[in-house]
């Protein structure tokens, strides 16, 4: 049995073009919940080309000690490196919780992770509580409806945190960790990787706009857009976005979309049509000052983030609502 | 060259869901569709038969009679064929599972390329491609958005979408996974040709029983509705009179003149 001074929570930061993602501050604040359950130290790990400045960054804001892991042949985020090298680490040092941030590289570590060294693996994670004597993990399912708690039996349990979710940690300590550093050569083959920007650009209206009417699934037909154009133009400082289907559609531009994969906004108002309310979505618009959610789905998940809840098709409400604001106007 | 796509049934989004006696799971829901993402990634191996007709597609997914439902449709789509891993009860399976389940199959095979959504709706893990991928210890480009076969090298041109506008381009070598993310394209509605073909053709069926794998254990405790973190002030009355709420309340906050 380890004693609980020997337990440790691994973080893995994730980082691009020589700056620390601000999701890795949130796995912090995760591993630190976990801790309050599980006592245990936490311990950082980055991996990359030159480390240096980023590892005494990360020792700096959390107070956290730092395993740096320099390897001269890791060009971008590279996947299979970092499942190679962080098994090895895991075997090593036998973590009792690995984390990442629950982004397409974090997630396909993750589960490379785990069926290498036959830890389980949750994904998604957006809290943690016990239930009886059992911790655990707090995720979504269907569409935010339903949060799942889920527990796991396993040595090593690997993580990936909801980004968005857990808050950014704010160290009680002045005293920044230490930060050891070690060299891997890695001589494996390495799949080629470039990484490149959306030729669209995130210059975008509604990152500035007061108000923000948005459409989701919920809208159904394409002709259904021009009711929200319209409930958008009786606002000054307006503009539409709306979440991700819409765009895969094709019916509103990239830049128009929000949430996680999208801009990310915090209007003074927020009418959210239509709109059901994963995580996903909400990650990018939660900070909004007043929220109205007009949904016909009495069940949608986007009624816990509103201030305000219409339960009414949006084809008969928006309508109604038009046809009032123009009476008022007139009177 | 042969492709499998994996496929699963979800509830809609506007489906009301309610969570069992057990608590640990939901009750039966009876209306299920494609999972959206698989929808993507199937169209995506039609696209690619399209252009080679010697191009075979099945399709696999693990569950019960719901499964059988979209495989139908699969093959509405145009797929050649349609597995079933079948399994009794209709609970939670983890992608853990899920994936063992396939990767336990695939291994006996041969198949070029396997696609799979980028997570399903309902679910929403995103592992089972990823899981699939090490299981058979082949290389994955998850998140992907375009592709393009390159013939000669035996390789596949991918592009992934990382986070903040960020496009990954990757090579990966043959064999090998790739989940799909949504917008790659425009999935297609079943012909009725190919509707009528898969009435006819016979689903091969596998007992998940027979199939085993070293297990993660990995449950549900418990399932809770979330809470509200807002008011929350659900509007009461007629249309019109909620209609003419709402505009009071926005205009008392000055959003409206």
């Amino acid at each position: 049995m380890q004693k609980d001074s020997e337990k440790i929570i691994y973080i893995v930061a994730e980082h691009f073009e020589n700056i620390i993602k601000p999701v890795t501050y949130e796995l912090v604040a995760c591993a630190c919940k976990i801790k309050k359950f599980y006592p245990a130290n936490i311990r950082v790990i980055i991996l990359g080309k030159e480390t240096e400045k980023l590892s005494f960054e990360i020792a700096r804001t959390t107070g956290l000690d730092v395993t740096a892991i320099e390897i001269n042949e890791l060009a971008f985020n590279n996947a299979q490196i970092y499942k190679d090298v962080l098994k090895e680490l895991t075997e090593e040092s036998h973590p009792s919780f690995v984390l990442f941030a629950n982004t397409p590289h974090g997630l396909d570590v993750a589960c490379g992770l785990s069926v290498r060294t036959g830890g389980a693996c949750i994904a998604g994670v957006e809290g943690i509580d016990k239930i009886g004597e059992t911790l655990c993990f707090r995720k979504q399912m269907f569409y935010g409806k339903i949060n799942a708690h889920i527990a796991a039996d396993s040595d090593t349990l690997i993580i990936t945190v909801q980004p968005g979710t857990f808050g950014i940690y704010r160290p009680e300590s002045q005293k920044p960790g230490s930060v050891e550093t070690r060299k891997v050569q890695y001589s494996s083959e390495i799949m080629p990787v470039i990484v490149k920007r959306r030729s669209e650009t995130l210059d975008s209206p509604i990152s500035e706009a007061k108000v923000i009417v948005s459409a989701g699934n919920g809208i159904g037909e394409r002709e259904n857009l021009d009711l929200i154009y319209k409930l958008a133009g009786i606002f000054p400082g307006s503009a539409v976005g709306g979440s991700r289907i819409l765009v895969d559609r094709g019916w509103l531009e990239y830049k128009q979309q929000i949430g996680l994969t999208g801009t990310q906004v915090a209007p003074e108002l927020y009418i959210a049509c239509g709109i059901s309310g994963a995580s996903q979505h909400l990650a990018g618009m939660k900070g909004s000052g007043f929220i109205v959610a007009i949904n016909k789905d009495k069940g949608a998940a986007i009624f816990n983030e509103s201030d305000i809840c219409v339960v009414e098709d949006l084809k008969t409400f928006i309508p109604a609502l038009i046809e009032e604001y123009e009476k008022e106007s007139k009177a | 060259m042969k492709i499998l796509v994996c496929i699963k049934p979800v509830p809609d989004s506007e489906s009301e869901i309610a969570i069992d006696d057990s608590k640990s799971w939901i009750k039966e829901i009876n209306l299920f569709r494609m999972n959206r993402f698989d929808e993507f990634a199937l169209e995506e191996a039609l696209s690619i038969k399209d252009r080679d007709k010697n191009v075979k597609i099945d399709v696999i997914s693990v569950g019960s009679a719901a499964s059988k439902d979209v495989i139908k449709r699969a093959l509405g789509m145009g797929a050649d064929s349609g597995i079933l891993i079948y399994t009794e009860d209709p609970g939670y399976i983890s992608p853990y599972m899920t994936a063992g389940y396939i990767a336990s199959y695939v291994k006996e095979k041969s198949y070029d390329i396997i696609f799979t959504g980028v997570m399903s709706e309902d679910y929403m893990h995103g592992q089972v491609g990823p899981f699939i991928a090490e299981m058979l210890g082949r290389p994955c480009a998850s998140f992907v958005v375009k592709q393009e076969i390159l013939y000669d090298s035996k390789c596949v041109y991918a592009e992934r979408e990382i986070d903040g506008g960020l496009i990954e381009a990757v090579q990966v070598s043959l064999p090998a996974v790739f989940t799909i993310h949504s917008g790659i394209n425009k999935p297609r509605y079943p012909s009725l040709s190919n509707m009528l073909r898969a009435g006819r053709t016979e689903i091969e069926i596998i007992d998940s029983n027979l199939i085993s794998f070293p297990v993660l254990k990995q449950k549900i405790m418990l399932l809770t509705v979330p809470e509200k973190r807002r008011e929350g002030v659900v509007l009461s009355g007629s249309v019109k009179e909620k209609a003419a709420r709402l505009l009071h309340i926005l205009s008392e906050k000055a959003f409206i003149n």
